[in-house]
């Protein structure tokens, strides 16, 4: 094997669960749209393998394959064998960001603006400041993204830069509304509702210090890391990442976020990361603390139906679920979500055909096969659709953006609303 | 390597989309389902219709350039693995379903559908196909028809040929020929359906496909059954065909399977158990329950362990799903799997089974069967970690044995795999010489250029 496969030969094992069944095909997002075989588990398994074997050489042409993956895990789900290979390919990302850099804009982006808060929120306080007067308007609240980050936008609709960030709109601190605290949590916020969609992030705050929970929001969090280290396979931006989290996040019993590709993220970090026996101990205490909301207030908090009120403005509403993959599939929570919005009395819950086939945000993926994610997001639209439900709820602001962006390219009357948002 | 002008002629006939040159994509298309044969192809077309194959296949012929067609690469005999390189044409783009007649009970498909995708279409107009290789999730029904499928149904309902009607096929000098039809009757001529049905490729490109369909069965019941003697197992099986009742399935998972599905799946099997037996049956309520008390009861005699009927739906899914985690189960645990396809008359299973145990015990390999006990073909499969030549040489000779066995039994040496290039070295001791220079005559008639799937099913001569 060649010595240039530092995180791919930890995965040697892996490689050789797959038998070539083809079970992957029929659930594989990419595939379902492509029909090719480099698009699918099995040949990206294949291509590992000549990779690893030096019958196939490291270059863009491969690496543009292993990025054609939203990492959806469906394939390792349908797969006898339970082969993971979304999680090769993050491997094979590292070896080929350390061996041939990464495209530019992404590893300017993610190398110094979106671990550095500060920075990135001066940058992007610029930018939506300047998002009016350059950027046309689309129908109210979607906008495109501004000058740099429209590189990697690619002309996708999303909500526009919040003109005031969570960070400034809530204290670090935040104490049950009465009473003494049942709990403290750390609230990790995430980009998206840091700098995007702050008022989700309030209503996180909101709910938990109703039910007694004090809220600690860390000013010195950075980003998750997804996009670096998952999407990029950059590790040492990675571990920057990961290690100042863990520094601001110290001596919190529970860390709590309501995106659920954070979730996930802050939980692999003991398995991509985790170079030194130091680091690999304290990352898996940290993920032993990491919780998706859904699962802390239906699990850990235990709620019961009756803490889940239906807000005025969602009474008589038809409701459905789209299952993020990162919470569904990564995390493996399916069915607190739905017992949490099946509680809704005044709201109606329509499970969708599908619900938990991805949406195909896929974070980088998108980025690079904009086209391609669009054909996979009109079939989710479709199925939306075939509810007739007013609301798609779902958990994480990616897949919410995705959804945002089909609804309003198709025009469909459909809301896209995060769970936190539905709880009144 | 092609000549840039044959591929811009492709790229012209399909579309630019449509071929695929970079080498990171041809070595995805270099394998099937084997653990031992690879080759990658100069290049991969993916047609839309039958005009472009055509002009595909034409452009092929002129230029004398080997064709190996492929759907889903699923297959475990080689017969999809381009061995000599030039173009493959794969049809997964052509999956449509053209016509469901609920009147006539049959379906028109084009080759690259998803066999799994057919059975739900029908289930929706309560019809059933019953064929249904274990790769149903991802093999095409192109492909099954080019195999001529077998599955675990097979004992009750027949194979893919007993449900083949008509076809379209191209011809290597790109002409569209139309066999069959769509009557279940159809006694004009010699009958070229089933020639085609089986053929491997190695004819032409099937490109519409007319099947015959049953209603859906209104009741099933699955019966498990545990045995510690894999002989006496083998036993049973023949007794319930011969008390007259043919149930939908008869499968048969051995110990190593058991302790591996109960490892991977914790469903609370007994680890210690020899052989497993999983019976289905299925018709009309009142049958499927007559049928299934009769099964346990000839189980019991039979010296079964255990034997009991699973209560319900999910029960019975359980079963079936560890079954099929089998194939997983053994791929896991080997570098190097051979999934035998010997198939012996089902009266003479018992003594195969005694022979694979000697087998097994002579040669140190050990012998793992899970296979479809109701039609004889239990799929012993043989598998070893070693990278040596000379273990993997001497794995040959074992599955040489195996077969040797099966055909003393007046067996077959594939029930349902085809010989591909997996077994073509063995072709030559399961046919008679004049048989195979036959088979060789009637390719050259269709394929006198010898382009259709070159060096596929026999040895070159």
């Amino acid at each position: 094997m060649k010595a240039s496969l530092v995180e791919l030969s930890k995965f040697e094992t892996e490689t050789e669960q797959c038998m070539k069944c083809g079970f992957c095909s029929y659930v594989c997002p990419v595939y379902q749209e492509e029909k090719t075989e480099s698009g699918v588990a099995r040949g990206k398994n294949e291509l590992v393998k000549r990779l690893m074997s030096g019958e196939l050489e490291m270059n863009r042409e491969l690496a543009d394959r292993f990025y054609k993956c939203t990492s959806c895990m469906a394939c390792t789900e349908s797969c006898p064998a339970k082969a993971p290979i979304p999680r090769l390919l993050v491997a094979a990302k590292a070896d080929i960001t350390r061996t041939m850099g990464m495209r530019f804009p992404y590893g300017m982006v993610y190398r110094h603006l979106l671990p550095n808060r500060a920075l990135f929120g001066r940058f992007l306080g610029a930018a939506s400041v300047f998002q009016s007067v350059f950027m046309p308007k689309s129908n109210g609240i979607i906008r495109h993204l501004p000058n740099v980050l429209s590189g990697i936008s690619k002309g996708r609709q999303i909500p526009s830069i919040a003109s005031k960030f969570l960070r400034q709109q809530a204290p670090a601190v935040n104490k049950p509304r009465q009473g003494r605290s049942v709990m403290r949590v750390g609230y990790f916020t995430g980009c998206m509702n840091e700098f995007v969609l702050p008022h989700l992030g309030l209503k996180t705050i909101d709910f938990l210090t109703r039910h007694g929970i004090e809220v600690v929001m860390p000013r010195e969090q950075s980003c998750c890391g997804a996009a670096a280290f998952l999407g990029g396979g950059d590790f040492e931006t990675g571990r920057r990442i990961a290690d100042a989290n863990l520094a601001a996040f110290s001596g919190l019993d529970y860390i709590v976020t309501d995106c659920a590709t954070c979730a996930c993220t802050l939980k692999e970090y003991q398995r991509f990361l985790a170079d030194t026996p130091e680091r690999k101990e304290a990352y898996a205490d940290f993920a032993g603390r990491v919780t998706h909301v859904s699962t802390f207030i239906a699990d850990v908090v235990g709620l019961q139906a009756s803490a889940f009120q239906t807000p005025a403005a969602l009474k008589g509403k038809k409701l459905t679920w789209h299952d993020p993959c990162h919470l569904n599939r990564h995390l493996g929570s399916k069915e607190q979500p739905r017992r949490i919005l099946k509680s809704l009395e005044d709201a109606k819950y329509i499970e969708m055909p599908g619900a938990d086939r991805c949406c195909g945000m896929g974070g980088q993926f998108s980025m690079l096969n904009y086209e391609l994610s669009q054909k996979i997001g009109q079939k989710k639209i479709e199925s939306i659709e075939s509810t007739e439900a007013d609301i798609v709820v779902t958990a994480c602001p990616g897949c919410q953006f995705q959804l945002l962006d089909g609804i309003v390219r198709l025009k469909k009357p459909q809301k896209v609303m995060s769970l936190m948002e539905v709880l009144g | 390597m092609l000549k840039s002008a044959i591929l811009k002629q492709l790229e012209t006939i399909v579309g630019k989309d449509g071929v695929l040159t970079a080498k990171a994509d041809l070595a995805t298309y270099a394998y099937d389902g084997t653990t031992t044969w690879s080759h990658a192809p100069d290049v991969v077309v993916l047609p839309n219709t039958t005009d472009q194959i055509s002009k595909i296949l034409n452009l092929a012929n002129d230029n004398r350039i080997p064709v190996t067609p492929r759907g889903s690469g699923t297959n475990i005999s080689g017969g999809s693995v381009p061995v000599n390189g030039g173009i493959v044409v794969c049809t997964t783009r052509m999956n449509r379903i053209l016509d469901i007649n609920k009147a006539n009970l049959t379906a028109t498909v084009e080759p690259g559908v998803v066999l799994q995708d057919f059975h739900n279409a029908l289930a929706k107009e309560n019809l059933f196909y019953p064929p249904d290789p274990q790769s149903f999730l991802s093999c095409t029904v192109g492909g099954t028809v080019a195999e001529n499928s077998g599955g675990p149904m097979c004992i009750k309902y027949g194979v893919t040929k007993q449900y083949v009607l008509g076809l379209e096929i191209v011809l290597p000098d790109g002409y569209v020929m139309t066999l069959g039809g769509t009557t279940v009757k159809n006694r004009t001529g010699y009958d070229l359906v089933p020639l085609f049905t089986g053929s491997e490729g190695t004819l032409g490109i099937i490109t519409k496909i007319t099947l015959r369909l049953v209603p859906r069965p209104a009741a099933r019941r699955t019966v498990m059954a545990i045995f510690d003697d894999m002989v006496r197992a083998g036993t049973v099986v023949s007794r319930i065909l011969a008390d007259g009742i043919v149930p939908a399935k008869i499968e048969f998972v051995d110990n190593f399977v058991i302790r591996r599905i109960e490892e991977k799946m914790k469903i609370g099997l007994p680890v210690d158990a020899k052989t497993m037996l999983l019976i289905e049956c299925d018709g009309s309520v009142a049958a499927v329950e007559s049928e299934a008390a009769q099964i346990v009861e000839l189980l019991k005699k039979g010296g079964a362990k255990i034997s009991r009927l699973a209560r319900d739906d999910a029960e019975a899914n359980t079963y079936w799903k560890a079954r099929s985690a089998g194939f997983a189960a053994i791929y896991g645990a080997a570098r190097t799997v051979v999934a035998e396809d010997c198939t012996v008359p089902r009266d003479r299973l018992s003594d195969f089974i005694e022979k694979l145990d000697e087998i097994s015990k002579k040669s140190g390999f050990e012998i793992v069967l899970i296979g479809h006990a109701g039609d004889g073909n239990i799929h012993p499969s043989v598998f070893t970690n070693s990278r040596e030549k000379e273990d993997l040489d001497r794995l040959q000779d074992t599955l040489t044995a195996i077969f040797e066995a099966a055909l003393g039994l007046g067996g077959t040496l594939s029930g349902e795999h085809g010989i591909g290039l997996e077994k073509k070295r063995l072709l030559a001791k399961a046919l008679d010489s004049r048989v195979i220079s036959y088979m060789q005559r009637i390719k050259s008639i269709f394929d006198p250029n010898n382009i259709m799937n070159p060096d596929k099913i026999w040895e070159r001569s």
